[in-house]
């Protein structure tokens, strides 16, 4: 849920944007971060750890565990509590090792 | 604390197996690293540097005033490697929240 | 880039060096990975105190904005969204806004980077919905994301006590506070009596036995009084306490000094809150996790021990005005803490780790 009536700070909430997840749009509002606009959606599972494949979310929204990292905008390892949220945002979670991709030389 | 505890939370490292090594003559930070992949994730021990010192703690009954702090290296956060080899001379233009950095010649003025 | 004071952080502390330095004359560029200035200042919505003497007990947003606006005259170069991520060879420190890096070089510089909190262990504390206090304010009172509905407090620092009524005060359900002591670690009596009449039940002497959950946290599991309670609830948040942010420090080479109330290893500094790395002074929480309104003080004497260093101001006068903020520092803060700062600074010339790159 966005909070659009805080108790002490009043209503802060900027202009709303669309972002999505797993294809599906979600509202979001211009000065979230994309980690802060999902939980806000209900969504907090951002990810799995790569050993045990063990379920993964945001913790210290400080950008220093890497827990929340997401594939946003085609780029793997965003750290999505450091990442402001921008109209059209495609955003996947960090389901496994991204892909090495490999440009030129024909490797 | 229950030793299936993960104590290092990107490389899911348990209390069990730096209880081991500890077992096994590991003293400092870093010699539990190196023999675990404790501390060797995205964070690089940030999270998990105080888990480990309890441990050791815990273990060995050293005071924490004696348990040192782990290597710590440069880039002291996550950084893409092409932003690392990017050679350019010129900065790129900041924007800042009260003043316009100006680019004279490419370069800062 | 050249200047003459680099000031990284700009928080509290930073802003408040920012301002003894800009205002003397000196070249500053202030540097922040945020997008704003401030630090974790603009998501305190409680009643900071005791300040010093010429700021009125506020809340932290409106000392942000007073800590902000008093540097509007001045040329600060101001570089948010940039970090630092390494230093070079001759000292210059590497900073990016990742698109590049690029060095700046700096007369002298004054660290600021705060402190971070500490995890807090147990089984299953990766889970999502588990997220430090300091996470869960952010995202009520920065972001305006409601993290969950029903939550439980492990910790009970002033800092949690505040997050407790923060998150009741946005609706969430906040069904504990959960303490290992047997007393808790807050120390504000007027905080914690303020949590007792909300109705959040202080759980002491008690332990969290795990969290369950399937995709994220369901319940968790908490042992007290020989009793073993569960609670449904879809936020956890840890309270491990906070310790100085060293990366940076380590890099410079500083020798570290290990004070528990300040927070653990902090790097060694001499009373002119001055490392041992000649050109690198330090402030904040970074020297030591202490109170707000000492935040401000020792930014402020780090910002006059820099004008002093590159003589923008006279040795005597530094020294005045030194002096007269040290003795605000030592009423300001709480003893304990202060005595543990003196001890720090006294071991000066002995640090407990020095040379430390040999591991």
């Amino acid at each position: 849920m966005h909070i659009k009536d805080h108790p002490v700070l009043g209503k802060q909430l900027q202009e709303p944007v669309t972002i999505y997840f797993n294809d599906q749009p979600y509202q979001a509002y211009q000065q979230q971060t994309v980690a802060a606009a999902l939980i806000a959606n209900d969504i907090k599972k951002f990810g799995v750890s790569r050993k045990n494949i063990q379920d993964r979310g945001l913790f210290c929204s400080r950008g220093r565990c890497c827990s929340c990292y997401m594939t946003v905008n085609g780029e793997d390892h965003v750290r999505t509590c450091m990442t402001r949220v921008e109209e059209g945002m495609e955003i996947y979670p960090n389901l496994e090792d991204p892909e090495v991709r490999r440009d030129g030389n024909g490797d | 604390m229950d030793k299936s505890t993960i104590i290092c939370r990107c490389e899911e490292i348990s209390y069990e197996e730096i209880e081991e090594v500890i077992g096994n003559g590991a003293r400092t930070f870093d010699d539990i690293k190196r023999l675990t992949r404790c501390g060797m994730g995205p964070c690089q021990a940030k999270i998990c540097t105080s888990l480990v010192a309890k441990v050791i703690h815990a273990e060995t009954g050293k005071p924490f005033h004696e348990i040192p702090l782990p290597r710590m290296r440069m880039p002291l956060s996550p950084i893409k490697l092409e932003t690392l080899a990017t050679s350019s001379t010129s900065f790129s233009t900041v924007k800042s929240v009260l003043d316009e950095v100006e680019l004279e010649d490419g370069k800062v003025r | 880039m050249e200047t003459d004071v680099l000031i990284i952080g700009a928080g509290p502390a930073g802003l408040a060096a920012a301002l003894e330095t800009a205002s003397r004359g000196l070249a500053v560029i202030l540097i922040d990975e945020s997008s704003s200035l401030g630090g974790q200042l603009p998501q305190q919505t409680q009643l900071i105190r005791p300040l010093p003497a010429e700021y009125g007990p506020v809340r932290g947003f409106e000392l942000a904005e007073k800590l902000i606006n008093q540097l509007e005259d001045y040329p600060i170069n101001y570089l948010l969204k940039h970090r630092v991520v390494g230093l070079y060879a001759d000292g210059s420190v590497g900073i990016t806004d990742e698109e590049n890096v690029f060095p700046i070089k700096a007369k002298k510089m004054i660290v600021a980077t705060g402190a971070a909190e500490r995890a807090v262990a147990f089984p299953k504390w990766t889970m999502p919905g588990i997220m430090t206090i300091g996470a869960a304010q952010t995202l009520i009172n920065r972001d305006f994301a409601l993290p969950g509905n029903e939550a439980v407090i492990i910790g009970s620092s002033d800092f949690a006590m505040d997050v407790a009524l923060q998150l009741k005060s946005v609706g969430v359900n906040v069904k504990g506070i959960v303490e290992e002591q047997p007393e808790v670690t807050a120390r504000d009596n007027v905080k914690i009596e303020r949590v007792q009449q909300s109705g959040v039940p202080i759980y002491l002497n008690a332990a969290i036995i795990e969290a369950k959950g399937n995709g994220e946290v369901s319940e968790v599991v908490i042992e007290h009084a020989g009793r073993v309670l569960t609670e449904k609830v879809d936020l956890v948040c840890v309270d491990g306490g906070r310790s100085p942010i060293l990366d940076l420090f380590y890099q410079l080479g500083c020798s570290f000094g290990y004070q528990e109330k300040l927070g653990g290893w902090i790097p060694q500094y001499n009373s002119n809150f001055q490392t041992d790395r000649e050109n690198a002074f330090l402030a904040g929480n970074a020297a030591g996790v202490t109170s707000q309104g000492a935040i401000l003080l020792t930014g402020m004497i780090a910002g006059i021990s820099v004008c002093e260093n590159l003589q923008a101001i006279s040795q005597d006068e530094a020294q005045q005005i030194r002096g007269s903020l040290l003795k605000e520092l030592e009423i300001l803060e709480d003893k304990d803490v202060w005595e543990s700062r003196i001890h720090h600074i006294e071991s000066y010339a002995n640090p407990k780790l020095k040379d430390q790159f040999i591991s």
